[in-house]
């Protein structure tokens, strides 16, 4: 006699997805998962999608180092970022979760204005108020100059044809991030969570919180959680007036905004091998927006040569809105993970998203998994790469090429193996390319023959070790 | 050949290797697809190890046992870990499915009720004096804290062994990939097809006849369980009373099979799915048939 699987009737229909819940715990047990923090870098037009989400088996500390490299292609960004958290969940389910995240970032990034076929050279403040000597700063290749009056400003020349960078990026950022979710009764959750940042000139406070609900013998799950979130701006030198031509004298006041975002989610469980969410979220960000350091040219109307150099300037709200659907599902020990994302919002930013990573186990506790992803995005209305000479000026302007279309990649592998009883190694290596138009479809002058796609292409590594203490 | 390996036995079939011990009052075996004898000792300790532990945490022989700190808590509330949370949860979850059917607050039936093949049928008092010591939902279950009763008692003999059967897989899956076939005293569960691609063969112990064999099955995946009443009964005034309890009424189900082998995904369902239609007496194969699960019966 052969066996064969039918459709199957009620009660072994419902048996069949409890007993797959059941089993979920000797599976989790039997391979130790970990996920790095390893998208920061990535696009950045995502509303979070989930808020403060932490969970475990009860009665355990869970501990996560990670360090990341990330190296930005061309000498541009090059970042260190040691994490480490703990999540204590005690024998109710409560979990208190605390992270904390360092960053020191160095390098170069685009100062926004145009390549030119000739030398063009920038003149910003000082980053120090009160420097009274002028010194050559060997990795930024500016100076600083004492001009009419007294004034010392800095400034850093960009040879022909090369991308104009700012060479004198370098930041250190600190982040904490606190979070504590109450098991209310068997099938109810709550969470409240809070976090802060603190770099050099920006500060950023958040909080957040959630709640969740198991329906249907928890194979439903609903959720919704709302976050706030106040940030301050402290360019070094102030932040400069919508295009105001650049100079080296001090700006105005520092600057804030505030953003308020609610993501509502379902996960289901189809069948003991599916396991599908669906998220809406939208956000509303308010005040000012404007990178203080970026520039955009404005070039003569039939050479192409710049003219003058203006801080660039964008609206001061912006509504968010994305849909996430999300799968996990399980073909024997293998599970693959597959991700869909719509984002639209109110600066005319459109973007979708998919990626998929498969988790491999192999032998003797080791697995890997590979992941690719896409992101398009079409550009923000008010994306220029320039502004021609003579014409009015828009309301607003900015040339960031993360507001341009763009298309990204990413692709990636991790790595992983079991050690001691409870705790887990990995290394998780990506390569991240943003491919875009080289300019605008009709470009003037000599801009016909040069590159003013900005994005970055860039290759991180994060390796991190994971511990469960019971 | 033969090699010892600790209290475990591993000997060679056709095509692999056989790892037996003993746990949780069975014998139990893992077949092992291979010919490497450290890859099958190294599989059969790690089902053996998930065995152990199982029937360790969860016996309601051992005083130290989870199960027995709850059943002697004496109206106290006991907080669980997540493991036994999630079993607990599971068994709520079947009580409901059930109507009342499976319910692991049964167990105290057996204070009156020995299926020893005597005529010692219990008296219609004796039974129903139990009968307000069973029911789930008299239980204060509210995850992860559970106070019983007083008098009341849970047990996991409803499920335990299969649940191992499965935990104990997914154990050795997350160390190798090779097939195999994992059997706690009949309740047993496969990797997969095998190496070349064919079925498992399975053979049904007769009722009547220890060791003779009363059908073969073939299994490419999931799990078997068989549930039967082969040598325990109540036979009285020509009446004879399966081991099959009703929790609701605490009497015997008439006329159950008395044997039945079921197919599922895994061998917590199918144990489950056997002991229900067990509990459904003269109408089993009905309920299997529309549960649309392949089974085998002996009647």
């Amino acid at each position: 006699m052969q066996l064969r699987r039918k459709r199957q009737g009620s009660v072994s229909r419902a048996l069949g997805i409890l007993t797959a819940n059941l089993l979920l715990i000797s599976a989790a047990d039997a391979q130790v998962n970990a996920q790095p923090g390893s998208k920061q870098f990535a696009d950045n037009n995502d509303v979070n999608q989930s808020h403060n989400d932490t969970s475990g088996q009860a009665n355990t500390v869970a501990v996560d180092t990670a360090v990341l490299f990330y190296q930005e292609d061309g000498g541009r960004v090059q970042a260190v970022e040691p994490t480490g958290s703990v999540v204590y969940t005690n024998n109710w389910g409560d979990a208190f979760s605390v992270k904390f995240t360092s960053d020191s970032l160095t390098g170069a990034t685009p100062n926004g204005a145009t390549r030119s076929t000739l030398a063009q050279t920038f003149t910003t403040p000082t980053r120090g108020v009160g420097a009274t000597s002028t010194v050559t700063s060997a990795s930024g290749n500016s100076v600083l100059v004492t001009g009419p009056g007294g004034v010392i400003v800095r400034q850093y020349t960009i040879a022909p044809n090369a991308l104009p960078l700012d060479s004198g990026f370098r930041d250190n950022r600190y982040a904490l991030d606190l979070g504590y979710t109450r098991q209310l009764d068997n099938v109810s959750k709550w969470s409240i969570g809070g976090s802060y940042s603190q770099e050099r000139d920006y500060t950023s406070i958040s909080v957040n919180t959630g709640y969740s609900r198991d329906l249907n013998h928890k194979n439903t799950t609903l959720s919704i959680s709302g976050n706030f979130e106040y940030d301050r701006s402290r360019p070094y030198f102030g932040s400069p007036t919508p295009f105001a031509v650049i100079d080296g004298t001090q700006k105005g006041p520092n600057q804030t905004k505030t953003a308020i975002s609610v993501v509502a989610g379902v996960t289901q469980v189809i069948n003991r091998y599916w396991l599908t969410q669906f998220n809406y979220s939208a956000g509303q960000t308010s005040g000012y927006q404007n990178d203080p350091y970026r520039f955009i040219s404005v070039v003569d109307a039939t050479s192409g040569l710049p003219l003058q150099y203006l801080y660039e300037g964008r609206p001061r709200s912006r509504f968010r809105q994305s849909i996430y659907l999300g799968n996990k599902i399980a073909l024997g020990p293998t599970v693959a993970d597959v991700s869909a994302r719509v984002y639209h919002d109110s600066w005319g930013i459109t973007s979708y998203s998919g990626e998929i990573a498969v988790h491999i186990p192999l032998v003797a506790g080791t697995y890997v998994e590979p992941l690719a992803r896409y992101y398009h995005q079409s550009a923000a209305n008010f994306f220029q790469y320039y502004l021609v000479g003579g014409a009015p000026l828009p309301t607003y302007a900015s040339s960031d090429s993360r507001l341009s279309k763009f298309n990204a990649t990413t692709f990636g592998v991790k790595a992983g193996i079991k050690v001691l009883t409870d705790g887990e190694l990995y290394v998780l290596g990506e390569r991240y390319k943003q491919t875009g138009a080289a300019g605008p479809p009709n470009p003037i002058g000599i801009l016909a023959n040069e590159n003013l796609f900005s994005g970055v292409s860039a290759t991180s590594i994060v390796a991190g070790f994971r511990f469960v203490f019971k | 050949m033969t090699v010892e390996a600790g209290t475990a036995v591993i000997t060679p079939f056709a095509d692999g290797l056989s790892y037996a011990f003993r746990a949780m009052g069975s014998p139990c075996e893992v077949r092992v697809e291979t010919s490497d004898l450290a890859l099958a000792a190294r599989l059969g300790e790690c089902v053996e190890t998930e065995a152990l532990r199982i029937e360790y945490k969860y016996s309601r022989y051992r005083p130290d046992s989870v199960v027995s700190q709850i059943n002697t808590a004496q109206d106290e509330p006991i907080c669980v870990d997540a493991e036994t949370a999630a079993l607990l949860d599971y068994a709520a979850q079947c009580y409901r499915l059930s109507g009342g059917k499976f319910d692991i607050t049964s167990g105290v039936l057996r204070r009156v009720w020995r299926f020893d093949g005597s005529d010692r049928v219990p008296s219609r008092a004796q039974v129903a004096e139990l009968l307000p010591l069973i029911g789930w939902d008299k239980v204060s279950w509210h995850n992860p804290n559970i106070q019983m009763p007083h008098g009341m008692e849970i047990d996991f003999g409803g499920f335990g062994k299969e649940y191992a059967v499965d935990s104990a897989l997914i154990k050795a899956r997350g160390q190798c990939d090779v097939p195999l076939l994992i059997n706690f005293g009949g309740d047993l569960c496969v990797s997969g097809p095998r190496a070349d691609g064919g079925r498992w063969q399975v053979a049904i112990e007769s009722v009547d006849q220890a060791g003779a064999v009363d059908g073969r099955l073939q299994l490419s995946s999931g799990a078997l369980t068989t549930s039967g009443d082969a040598r325990r009964f109540l036979q009285k005034n020509g009446v004879r009373y399966s081991h099959i309890l009703d929790p609701r009424t605490g009497w015997p189900v008439k006329n159950p099979p008395r044997s039945v082998t079921v197919a599922a995904q895994t061998c917590v369902e199918a144990g489950i799915m056997s002991t229900l239609a067990m509990l459904h007496g003269a109408r089993a194969e009905h309920f299997l048939k529309r549960e649309r699960l392949q089974a085998w019966f002996v009647r």
